[in-house]
Formats: C-alpha cells, sequence, structure tokens
C-alpha cells in the first residue's frame, strides 16, 4: 500500500537522484534507536562476553572434531598416543644413536619425549589455528557467533587430545630407565602447561587471521615449524650451539625452547628453573594470548568472505 | 514533492540496507582467452589467475518493515544472493551500511555442516552455535526433528544426505532458534510439496509475529506465492520494488521473452520495469547521544515531520 502507484507518480523528485536515474525517490527515514549494524565488530569486551556464551558450542564442536578425526582408521583414537611415540622412535634412531647427539646429555630418552611430545602439540595448534577458519567455513555461513570460537575450539581440540599423550609421557619417564625420582618440582609442571597452553592459543588466533589474508602462509607453515623444532633444542642440547654465540644467546628467548628446557629441568634433573626463563616465558605467554586475541578480533569483518 | 515514508504508522523497520556496493574480483576465462600464451602460463604460475572486475551489487537501498515477505527475483548472477550474504552480516560491502533488529539467520544452499557427523549431532552443535546451553539444545531437538521430518536419516551422517534432506534438516535448525529475520536462499526449492506447505506455514506465523522474511529465488511463481513484497535485481541494480504480483508478473513476461529468443523485446520490458521504479533513499537518523540511548515511551513516534525534514536538510 505505502509502494502504490500514486506515490510513483509523485510530480517532484530528488534533483541528485534524477541526475542518475530520472526516477522519483522514495525517502526513507531511519531511526537506529533499536537497530544495529549487522557487520560491525562488537566492542572488545562484548566480544569476550559473547565468546564466553559460546563455550558450551566450543566444547561440543571440540570433541566431535576428536571423535570425527580419527574415524576411519584401524586403530582410531589409538592413533593420538601411537603417532608421537612412533615420532620419537623415528628421532631416537636418527638423531640419538646415527647422529649420537645424545652425548653430553642426561637421561636423553626422557630430554627427547618432552621434547618431541610438548612441541607436538604447540605446532598441532599452529596448524589447526591456521586452518580453521577454512575448515569451519560451513558454520560460519550458517549461524551467526564470534568466529575466534573457532581458532579456540581447535585449541581446545588439541588439548583434549593431548591429555592421553600426557599420560603416556608422564608414564614412559617414570617406567624407561633411568627412571627418575618424583620431587616437589614435579608441581610446577603443570604451570608450564598452562604458559604452554596459553602460548599455543594465542598463536592459533594470530595463524588464523594471518592466513584469511595470505592464504599462501598455510604452505609455509609447515617449513617454519621445522625451523622452529630444530632451534628449540628437541633432539639435541643447547649447548651444541655456542659456537654460534648469538644464536645460542637467541635460543634463551625462543618460547619453545623455554618451554621445553624449564620441563626437562623439573621433570627430569631436579633442577628448579632460572628466573630469567620465567619471566621471559610469562612475557611470551601473555603477549601471545592477550595480542593474538586482540589481532583476530580486529579482523572479525573480514571472516565471511572466505 | 519527494516521497515520504515517515517511520510512524507503519509497522517497526527490521532492515535497512543503505547503497549498497559490492565487487568481486574474481578469475576469468574469458580474459584468459584473450591473453596470450605466455602470459597466461606465467600468470598460472604465480597463482595469478586472469580475472576482472565483477560489480555483485552496485548501490541498492531498501527498509524492510516487520510482517514484511520480500522475494527477490533476477536472472542468474544479478546480485540477489549477494546482498542476502550482505544483510547477514557474512560479508562486508566495499561500500553502504545495513542495519538490523535483530541477528538475520540466513538459510542457504551449502547444507552439510560437519558431515562426518549424524543429523542429530549437527543439531545439537547448530544449537549451541547459535547461543542456546546444551539443556535448550537438548529441549529444542524433537521439535527440529518434527520439522525436519527426515525419519530414521536423523542419525545417519550428514554426508548420506540428499540436498533436499539436508535443506529441511537446516531450515529445521534455523527456525529453532525462532529469529525474527530469517534469509532463504533458494533453500527451500529442494524441498518435497509437503515439507514447502509446513515451512510456508512456518514463515507465515513467524510474519506474524513482527519477523521479515527475505526469499531468494528466480522462479517468479514461488515469489507471487510466498511473498507480499518483490525486489527485481538486474546486474546489481535495484530495478523495481513493489508488489509480489506485480514485480513477479513483471519479471516472468521478460524471463519468457528472454527464454523465446526475443532479447530486444525483453530490455524494453526492464526498461519499462526500470522507468516505471523508484529510487530509495535511506536517511539514517542517529540516536540522540551516545552510549545507551533514551527509549522514548512513544518510541519513534514523537518527532515532528518538521523536525524530521530539517534533519534531512542538514544531512543533504
Amino acid at each position: 500500500m505505502r509502494r502504490s502507484s500514486q506515490e510513483a507518480e509523485a510530480p517532484e523528485v530528488d534533483r541528485r537522484s534524477k541526475a542518475r536515474t530520472g526516477r522519483p525517490v522514495l525517502h526513507e527515514v531511519v531511526h537506529l534507536d533499536d537497530l544495529g549494524h549487522v557487520y560491525r565488530r562488537p566492542p572488545f569486551g562484548e566480544y569476550l562476553r559473547k565468546l564466553w556464551g559460546r563455550r558450551h558450542f566450543i566444547r561440543a564442536d571440540a570433541r566431535g572434531r576428536v571423535i570425527s578425526g580419527s574415524a576411519g582408521t584401524v586403530l582410531g583414537m589409538l592413533w593420538l598416543v601411537l603417532r608421537p611415540i612412533l615420532d620419537g622412535a623415528a628421532y631416537y634412531t636418527i638423531f640419538g644413536i646415527i647422529l649420537n647427539t645424545q652425548r653430553g646429555i642426561p637421561n636423553f630418552l626422557g630430554y627427547l619425549l618432552i621434547g618431541v611430545f610438548l612441541f607436538r602439540f604447540t605446532s598441532r595448534c599452529l596448524s589447526a589455528g591456521a586452518s580453521s577458519l577454512t575448515s569451519g567455513r560451513n558454520l560460519m555461513k550458517a549461524f551467526t557467533f564470534p568466529r575466534a570460537a573457532l581458532p579456540v575450539a581447535v585449541v581446545t581440540r588439541e588439548a583434549i587430545s593431548f591429555i592421553p599423550v600426557l599420560g603416556v609421557m608422564m608414564a614412559l619417564i617414570l617406567l624407561l630407565p633411568p627412571t627418575e625420582v618424583i620431587t616437589w618440582r614435579w608441581a610446577l609442571f603443570p604451570v608450564i602447561l598452562a604458559m604452554q597452553f596459553a602460548f599455543a592459543f594465542g598463536l592459533a588466533l594470530v595463524a588464523a587471521r594471518v592466513t584469511v589474508h595470505v592464504p599462501d602462509l598455510n604452505q609455509l607453515i609447515s617449513v617454519l615449524t621445522r625451523f622452529w623444532l630444530y632451534s628449540s633444542a628437541v633432539f639435541f642440547a643447547r649447548e651444541r650451539f655456542e659456537s654460534v654465540p648469538w644464536l645460542y644467546e637467541a635460543m634463551g628467548y625462543n618460547p619453545m625452547f623455554l618451554v621445553l628446557d624449564m620441563s626437562r629441568d623439573v621433570l627430569l634433573y631436579g633442577v628448579s628453573p632460572s628466573v630469567h626463563s620465567w619471566v621471559v616465558l610469562t612475557a611470551w605467554t601473555v603477549v601471545t594470548s592477550v595480542g593474538g586475541m586482540i589481532f583476530f578480533w580486529r579482523g572479525e569483518e573480514r571472516y565471511g568472505s572466505l | 514533492m519527494d516521497l515520504y515514508s515517515h517511520s510512524w504508522g507503519q509497522p517497526d523497520v527490521t532492515v535497512a540496507v543503505k547503497d549498497i556496493h559490492v565487487r568481486y574480483n574474481v578469475a576469468s576465462s574469458d580474459a584468459a582467452a584473450k591473453m596470450r600464451r605466455p602470459e597466461r602460463i606465467g600468470r598460472r604460475m604465480i597463482g595469478r589467475f586472469p580475472s576482472v572486475l565483477v560489480r555483485a551489487v552496485a548501490g541498492v537501498s531498501l527498509v524492510a518493515r516487520a510482517g514484511e515477505s520480500i522475494g527477490l527475483v533476477g536472472l542468474n548472477g544479478s546480485g540477489k544472493s549477494t546482498l542476502l550474504r550482505i544483510i547477514a552480516g557474512l560479508e562486508r560491502p566495499m561500500r553502504g551500511s545495513v542495519f538490523a533488529s535483530s541477528t538475520p539467520v540466513l538459510l542457504g544452499v551449502n547444507a552439510a555442516l560437519l558431515p562426518e557427523l549424524s543429523g542429530a549431532q549437527n543439531v545439537h552443535l547448530g544449537c549451541l552455535a547459535m547461543g542456546m546451553s546444551p539443556d535448550e539444545a537438548r529441549e529444542a531437538l524433537p521439535t527440529i526433528v518434527e520439522l525436519a521430518d527426515i525419519g530414521g536419516a536423523i542419525h545417519l551422517p550428514m554426508k548420506t544426505y540428499s540436498s533436499g534432506m539436508a535443506a529441511r534438516l537446516r531450515f529445521a535448525i534455523a527456525m529453532a532458534m525462532q529469529p525474527h529475520i530469517l534469509l532463504i536462499d533458494e533453500a527451500l526449492s529442494t524441498g518435497d510439496a509437503a515439507f514447502k506447505d509446513r515451512s510456508k506455514a512456518r514463515m507465515d506465523a513467524m510474519r506474524k509475529e513482527a519477523g521479515t522474511v527475505f526469499l531468494v529465488s528466480h522462479a517468479a511463481q514461488t515469489i507471487e506465492e510466498e511473498c507480499s513484497r518483490a525486489i527485481w535485481l538486474h546486474k546489481g541494480r535495484l530495478v523495481i520494488d513493489g508488489t509480489a504480483e506485480d514485480v513477479a508478473r513483471r519479471y516472468r513476461l521478460y524471463a519468457w521473452k528472454l527464454a523465446k529468443g526475443q532479447p530486444e523485446a525483453a530490455a524494453d520490458l526492464l526498461a519499462e520495469a526500470f522507468g516505471e521504479g523508484f529510487d530509495t533513499t535511506v536517511h539514517l537518523i542517529e540516536p540522540p547521544g551516545t552510549g545507551a540511548p533514551p527509549r522514548h515511551a512513544n518510541g519513534a513516534g514523537s518527532t515532528t515531520p518538521e523536525l524530521l525534514k530539517a534533519t534531512f536538510n542538514q544531512r543533504r
């Protein structure tokens, strides 16, 4: 009724518009009191609140993907544990025996186990975070939710599937000779793990947004991870780099090296990690997780065009 | 005198689309064909496929009100689906803005959510994604299953679903949230007759509760049957915005002429429709002050026409 023909025959029209199409102009006056922008990202605090509101979704999505991730294989969920063990065996053979990097490392087996198992968690978070938005494209097209729920869900998934891996790692450290005694310092290990988790969480958020801008990075990430693996002293001692002083120094600021080094200190060698390590790792953790969250939030409007 | 549409005496605005422009840079095999071979191969190597700038939507404005069901007609590639994605907030336009009274829910054709999971698990996940608590999601499940009516298939992985079954399930999930703004992109065209009737009943009920439905279809008949108002888009521009019968009739005649191989007659019809249409200019009036605006007891009705016009003149 509003758009009846008599309206369309109005004699006078908006002059500016006439220059464009020569058609009459319907002026619609819209009060924005009750209306909101559909694609503008909410303020950071509200964004976090909305994300918290989706925690059940994050948990369900993570759990669903843990199960479907190993569907179709004979051993199923067992692969969660088998894969890192086999990785460790391969590294042990190549580096420990053939290249003999174990020289000068007490309890090399434990050293390698911690390195391989813990590093694997971070690298998996990184690569899963990078592909979280593309793999969640269907969900994004169907439902409106803070997009950070997707990278958070993949990190949660990695954390869930890391639990049995962690159990196996602890069991192996305790069972394989030379066996270690449990000291009070073992209580520090969960703290280190929590920091690693927060760090990996921030990393996944950064990777998720960056690969939206430059999809090619998805290819590069596995290569960069390999460099990182070698420079984090996963299967040889940091002392190998003593001949290159700047590299040796730089390793002291590599967050993954710190995670591995500190974990070995408390689990294997019964030493308290240095204050320097704690400070640097805490800085990494805070900067990466908070910065990653803000960085991801600022790109919120771009993720729809995937 | 210009045409004014005042907000009083009219149902509340649910969606305001102001001057939306969308352009895509897309790979084009035509552009590739015009290129010499070495250049083509070189570009393929570095992943820069020859592309053209496609203007998907060029300056579309419209205002939708509670209780309206608006059909979008047009040829393939006229910008209908793009416009819906923009209204849904899934894509950011190059220029322009979209305001909505509540979160629009888009129902597209890409139906499988997590293909490995069963229909029921997808329902649960979808409900949680829309912000329900696990308990609410469990309560909603029977209603959703009943509306979707896909029988035992609800327990099978969603990758085994036919397109019609998946569309039914998606529709049922979307309705569970009782959205006020529903955007349907040909998703229902794959359903059978029984489902069409049921989905239409649900949409009508939704519109009665002050909701708005947008429906994309290139079948003019669907629009005529299910919508109160229709918009014809052509090459990203708004041709005519009017009653569903009128617009659908014009569009059907146009499409028929095209199909008959009479492009000139079709072009005449298009020009005629365009000439009889009007342009919409949306004037957005920000609530006074920043932060939470004080809500007047009688809402927008308290603004006088004089004040309104003054606001325009300032804005122009």
